[in-house]
């Protein structure tokens, strides 16, 4: 992909989020992702997290720098922790330009992954900006021809919402009640 | 047909403004934001793609249930196949005894409500609880959905917070985001503890064994995510064969249900999946799926309906449904509401329970036009109209009724009888489109038009054709309506096509079309009247046959064409009919239309399209432009042109209260148009209308695409020669 087509699906997938109430960023680090993660999760007053282990959040050294930043990391015992944590950071390993939409497939079906992106408040996703498909249909072109369909695909879209009640919109039911998706230029190893 | 409680419900939903005000809301706003969604996606072409690969799996079902099994079964998914409902619900039973489970999360599961297993499993001393906020509400108030997408929309915010006050013990206020955070807090708890999950799903890809779930709050992923033990109960519908096909649907689904681009979620789970077990230890959970039949095979194998297997389950067709926008979900009495319910609680449930609900069924067309399934719903909810006009016979005086309008002779001496007989009635004495007058209730709402002193047919004698450059021969066929109460439209369609110069023959033989029959269950009468007009209307001496009566003209068209598939000769002269017949403004449309004229008397103009013209024939724009090429006439749209008048034949006999308040939509889209005339194209809405009016705003006339024209016309020839 040049430089021109990935912006063009980055502001494409920015645009679409944001119109389901999500935040966006990039970066071109891993490091600068770190930085402003430390920032963003600071402003919205978060005092712990549940850190996924990931390629990105890895190179960027995120555990420290959020320790650094005051913010107490929890890495492991998702099960519980998840359910009182601040936020929750992934990786995610496509986005539909198309959408907005970030998919989780890992090939093991990784139910800590489920856990740190459903029970908290606010999930930050990571995710390579090489990872941006155009359409909906190119992704489960993509998915099929992985070796095999991940045991779990997620899409996410936004944060989780309702209008079950008068049809008023509210955001944040069972699901997380904000997402930020930072997008990171730099090239890392695959999601482990 | 409705019976006394059927009636008593619906009066209940009417008077309920709290409904009433959802619904409409929420109906204004979905027609915006569906075509909002849609924007830059061609919907013509993934309907066609989504009718594609579901038809394929359908008419492939045991080969799909096949692989769907070998492929999920590779991936460690236990498949049962349940013939019926009581079926999966023993398997459930004592798989949640063997695993010990006695809390469970619901998720994304009408199948479930259809086959009421909570009730199953709380009978077992299990805490079962569904966690769409929607259906978490329903059950807490001890209700169940009314509508497939939204299953609360029925409920107020201060009938949620007492509901939830009464079952918290502690007070709520009605405050909804208040609300939705009680909800999150104690299904939390909920979603933590369970020993088991349940869930249906919106597609099964028979590729891969693949579920896929499409939701909004999160709920799916927690039920799928946290129990170690999870049951999948699928209705063997939710096929699709390959993984792109699935990709259709994710297109299609959220932007027909909600308006939405996409859900806040989707969650693709191929086999079973890791989960946490109680001992803290991360296991591969115990997976079950159940593919369940339950009345759906027979419905699939039935020539009629086995296009119900497109269905994808957005429910768009009962959002844009006039009756089901007024009533809502609790009036139709089953799980499955509005018209696609109608057809699945017959099969699912009973003919029984779909007796009362197909009768709301206005036949209006508006959900096939939005069916992303390409399903036709209103052919199908009148073959099971038939089948129980058939089976059951319809109730006397419907029957005596359509035995009449049948029998040509004895209905037209009764209409020329009637003519005399209403006068010394007031003004308003009831005559329906093609059914005689005993058959009809006074309605508060509107008027109704007299019997024509003369009809037409005697009219027609004395009407002298002026025809030049002779270039051919049409039958009018006039329908009861222009020969009986309207023949001043007639006088209109002679006038045009004489001016194109075609001469007009009015074969005598003619009568009603046989619609009344049709759209009342009675295809044995419905018959009868196609051989008389077939006969009558000798098809074969004439270039073309026209009628100014979409209904008519949809009749002779098609109708007369299914009815006579049994009989080799008869099929053959329907089809030359069928061939030949075109309705007034199309015909005069394909001739090239009229020369521009009128008498460019400044009149404001608003076009009203009927149901049968625009979505059976798909005619609007040679109406439109037939008016705006009159001198004078300044076109201006009305908001919902295409919605349903409310007339519908004998619905709004059936239905007054019905048809009334649809009725009264129409009237007021009417009057902000500003216009001074409102025209159309059928006389029975010319007539719906026209009584509507009449009551409320008789500034404006109500008049037929032929008689304005022919009014304009003539005024201009009057101008000339001055």
């Amino acid at each position: 992909m040049g430089i021109d087509r990935t912006t063009e699906l980055y502001e494409r997938f920015k645009t679409k989020l944001e119109a389901v109430s999500g935040e966006c960023y990039r970066v071109e680090t891993a490091k600068e992702a770190g930085q402003l993660l430390c920032k963003v999760l600071q402003q919205k007053g978060v005092q712990n997290v549940a850190l996924l282990n990931a390629s990105i959040s890895r190179k960027g050294t995120m555990e420290n720098q959020l320790g650094e930043a005051g913010i107490v990391v929890m890495t492991d015992h998702f099960r519980e922790v998840t359910p009182d944590a601040h936020a929750g950071i992934t990786q995610v390993n496509y986005a539909i330009a198309e959408l907005g939409t970030l998919v989780q497939a890992d090939a093991d079906a990784n139910v800590d992954q489920r856990l740190c992106s459903t029970l908290v408040p606010i999930h930050v996703a990571l995710v390579s900006t090489s990872k941006l498909i155009p359409t909906l249909m190119e992704t489960m072109a993509t998915l099929h021809r992985l070796p095999r369909i991940p045991g779990f695909v997620g899409f996410i879209t936004g944060p989780s919402r309702t209008s079950d009640i008068e049809r008023v919109l509210t955001i944040g039911v069972h699901g997380p009640k904000q997402l930020v998706v930072i997008f990171v230029d730099e090239q890392v190893e695959e999601v482990a | 047909m409705a019976n006394k409680q059927f009636k008593t419900k619906i009066e209940n939903a009417l008077d309920n403004k709290v409904l009433r005000g959802a619904l409409g809301r929420f109906g204004d706003a979905y027609t915006i934001s569906r075509e909002q969604a849609y924007e830059g996606y061609d919907f013509t072409e993934l309907r066609e793609n989504i009718a594609r690969v579901k038809s394929y799996a359908a008419t492939h079902l045991d080969e799909m249930l096949d692989q769907f099994e070998k492929e999920a079964s590779a991936r460690g998914a236990k498949v049962f196949r349940a013939t019926t409902g009581e079926d999966a619900k023993q398997y459930i039973l004592e798989l949640a005894r063997k695993q010990g489970a006695k809390r469970v999360v619901k998720s994304k599961s009408m199948a479930s409500e259809e086959i009421l297993l909570n009730k199953t499993l709380q009978a077992e001393g299990m805490d079962v609880q569904e966690t769409d906020l929607g259906e978490w509400i329903v059950q807490l108030a001890g209700q169940h959905p009314s509508h497939m997408v939204m299953p609360a929309i029925h409920m107020t915010k201060e009938e949620v917070a007492d509901t939830f006050t009464e079952h918290l013990k502690r007070v709520n206020e009605p405050d909804i985001s208040e609300l939705v955070k009680t909800a999150r807090v104690e299904l939390r708890k909920k979603f933590l503890e369970a020993d088991m999950g349940i869930s249906g799903a919106n597609m099964a890809v028979a590729e891969t064994g693949t579920l896929i779930m499409v939701t909004n709050e999160g709920n799916a992923r927690l039920t799928s995510t946290l129990p170690p033990v999870h049951v999948y109960l699928v209705g063997i519908e939710k096929l699709v064969p390959k993984f792109e096909d699935a990709g259709y649907i994710l297109q299609a689904l959220p932007k027909s249900a909600t308006g939405q681009k996409i859900t806040s979620y989707v969650s693709m789970v191929t086999g079973a999946t890791p989960a946490y077990l109680p001992d803290g230890s991360v296991q591969t959970k115990e997976f079950h799926i159940i593919l369940m039949d339950n009345g759906r095979r027979k419905m699939y194998n039935d020539e009629k309906f086995k296009k119900t297997f497109q269905c994808i389950r957005c429910a768009s067709c009962l959002n844009v449904c006039p009756a089901f926008q007024l009533v809502g979900g609790h009036v139709y009495g089953h799980i499955y509401t509005g018209g696609i319910g109608t057809i699945l609680t017959n099969f699912l449930n009973s003919e029984k329970d779909a007796q009362n609900p197909q009768n709301l069924c206005l036949q209006c067309g508006k959900c096939s036009e939005v069916c992303p399934g390409k399903l036709d719903i209103p052919e199908m909810i009148l073959e099971m109209r038939n089948r129980m006009g058939e089976k059951e016979g319809l109730p006397f005086t419907q029957k005596f009724a359509l035995d009449v309008v049948s029998n040509r002779r004895l209905f037209h001496s009764l209409l020329r009888m009637a003519s005399v007989a209403q006068k010394p009635f007031t003004k308003g004495q009831p005559v329906i489109r093609h059914l005689p007058m005993f058959l009809s209730g006074l309605t508060e709402k509107k008027s109704l038009p007299a019997v024509a002193k003369v009809p037409f047919r005697d009219v027609f004698k004395n009407i002298k054709q002026d025809v030049k450059k002779r270039k051919g021969t049409i039958a009018f066929y006039a329908g009861c309506l222009i020969d009986f109460v309207y023949p001043k439209i007639g006088e209109g369609v002679i006038a045009a096509f004489n001016e194109k110069g075609y001469e007009v023959v009015f074969p005598d033989g003619q009568s009603c079309c046989g619609a009344p029959a049709t759209y009342m269950g009675d295809r044995k009468n419905a018959r009868k009247s196609a051989i008389i007009n077939i006969e009558a209307l000798e098809a074969e001496k004439v270039d073309y046959v026209v009628s100014a009566c979409p209904t008519c003209t949809h009749a002779l068209k098609d109708s007369f064409k299914e009815l006579l598939e049994d009989d080799p000769a008869l099929a053959a002269r329907a089809e030359e009919l069928s061939r030949k017949s075109l309705d007034f403004s199309k015909l005069l449309s394909d001739l090239g239309g009229l020369t521009p004229g009128g008498d460019g008397e400044p009149l404001k103009v608003t076009y009203h399209d009927s149901c049968h013209l625009k979505r059976k024939m798909g005619i609007y724009a040679e109406p439109r432009k037939l008016l705006s090429n009159t001198s004078g006439v300044k076109l201006v749209e009305m908001k919902e042109s295409d919605r349903c008048c409310g007339f519908a034949g004998s619905y709004s006999i059936k239905f007054p209260e019905l048809s009334g308040p649809i009725l009264d939509r129409k009237l007021g889209n009417i009057e902000a148009s500003g216009a001074d005339v409102v025209v159309v194209d059928c006389p029975g809405c010319l007539m719906q209308i026209a009584g509507g009016l009449d009551k409320k705003n008789p500034n404006i006339r109500v008049i037929h695409t032929a008689e304005l024209l022919l009014e304009k016309r003539k005024k201009m020839k009057k101008k000339n020669k001055k």
